[in-house]
């Protein structure tokens, strides 16, 4: 028996219904308590760019941070520039010592190629940058925040299929503390997301 | 009886749909990551120590251990997902292409387009519907 026009209508407002109601009925997904970031404020934040952004050159960023290990990069030339382009700070768990990224951590990543793939921002080139705290050697430390950075930079290229051309990656070490004034505190160690500007 | 498989079709996809993903809809990024993390965090910590996400690392080392059945099931459909979403996300504006022509003339900028795309949802193709669902843009 054909449908009349009202009973599509019902119909189709019932599908539209169930399809709506899913994600309510499905929040389980996320971890309860964890403060969790969205797609929406990273866009909001990595959106805002200046008519004429200031250009970054990352291998000039890797040179000053490797010859200033223990010293502190923030007011160095090239690093200062960074403070003026638009930006969103992260808190992504390793494995300790390790550049694997703990399970608990995925979702952020996730989060992170939502928001690059989208039309706002995915005609833009990204800084990854990397920070530890103070506890253990400046140069380890260096070393270790550059490698965390890239295994970043490498999910979102491979996993989430990020154009390489839109994202660079640094270690800022324990160079650049949140707090100055407390530099092994734990919240020292972040990921920055850095909008470089259109990308080449 | 159509009402009757509605309901029962209805209801089997609020269940397909809470224990993963149905194959014939995407999730966010986010929202898969969570789903592997939930569904598989378990086994990575056990089996798949010091791998990572990039490169398949983590995808190549679950599919190679004695993982949680759960787990089995949630990384191949959110494998599916991820990769449904990146095919349309990559395609949306081509697939559009004929209908942003037609009805949204003169609009400039993909992020306009698609919000032209949207507005004029109920007479763009039915692809092209499909495309901006999958994308995850609406």
């Amino acid at each position: 028996m054909a449908l009349t026009e009202t009973q599509k209508g019902i119909k189709t407002m019932l599908r539209r219904l169930l399809i709506a109601l899913v994600p309510l009925v499905c929040l389980g997904i996320q971890p309860a308590g964890a403060q969790q970031i969205t797609e929406h404020q990273l866009i909001g934040s990595l959106d805002k760019m200046a008519a004429a952004a200031p250009m970054v050159d990352v291998g000039l960023l890797i040179e000053e941070a490797n010859s200033n290990a223990g010293r502190g990069i923030a007011a160095l030339p090239n690093w200062s520039v960074l403070a003026e382009l638009p930006q969103f700070a992260v808190d992504i768990e390793f494995e300790n010592n390790s550049v694997a990224i703990e399970p608990q951590s995925y979702r952020t990543i996730g989060v992170i190629a939502d928001a690059l793939h989208h039309p706002l921002l995915r005609n833009y080139r990204f800084l990854i940058v990397g920070h530890t705290n103070a506890t253990g050697k400046p140069e380890h430390n260096l070393e270790l925040s550059l490698q965390r950075a890239n295994a970043i930079k490498v999910a979102l290229m491979t996993t989430f299929s990020i154009p390489a051309n839109q994202l660079e990656a640094v270690g800022a070490g324990q160079e650049w503390p949140l707090d100055g004034t407390s530099p092994k505190d734990a919240k020292n160690r972040r990921v920055q997301l850095i909008n470089l500007g259109p990308a080449r | 009886m159509t009402t009757r498989i509605g309901a029962v079709g209805g209801a089997f996809f609020m269940l397909l749909a809470c224990t993963g993903i149905t194959q014939a809809q995407t999730i966010s990024y986010a929202d898969a990551m969570s789903l592997l993390s939930k569904d598989c965090g378990a086994d990575v910590k056990k089996f798949c120590k010091g791998l990572n996400l990039g490169n398949n690392e983590i995808r190549n080392c679950l599919e190679g251990q004695p993982v949680s059945s759960q787990c089995t099931a949630t990384l191949a459909s959110v494998t599916a997902s991820i990769e449904r979403r990146l095919a349309a996300q990559a395609s949306v504006f081509k697939i559009c292409a004929s209908n942003a022509n037609q009805h949204c003339k003169g609009v400039v900028g993909e992020v306009h387009i698609l919000q032209c795309l949207i507005k004029t949802e109920r007479i763009d193709s039915a692809k092209c519907t499909q495309a901006i669902t999958d994308a995850g843009w609406r």
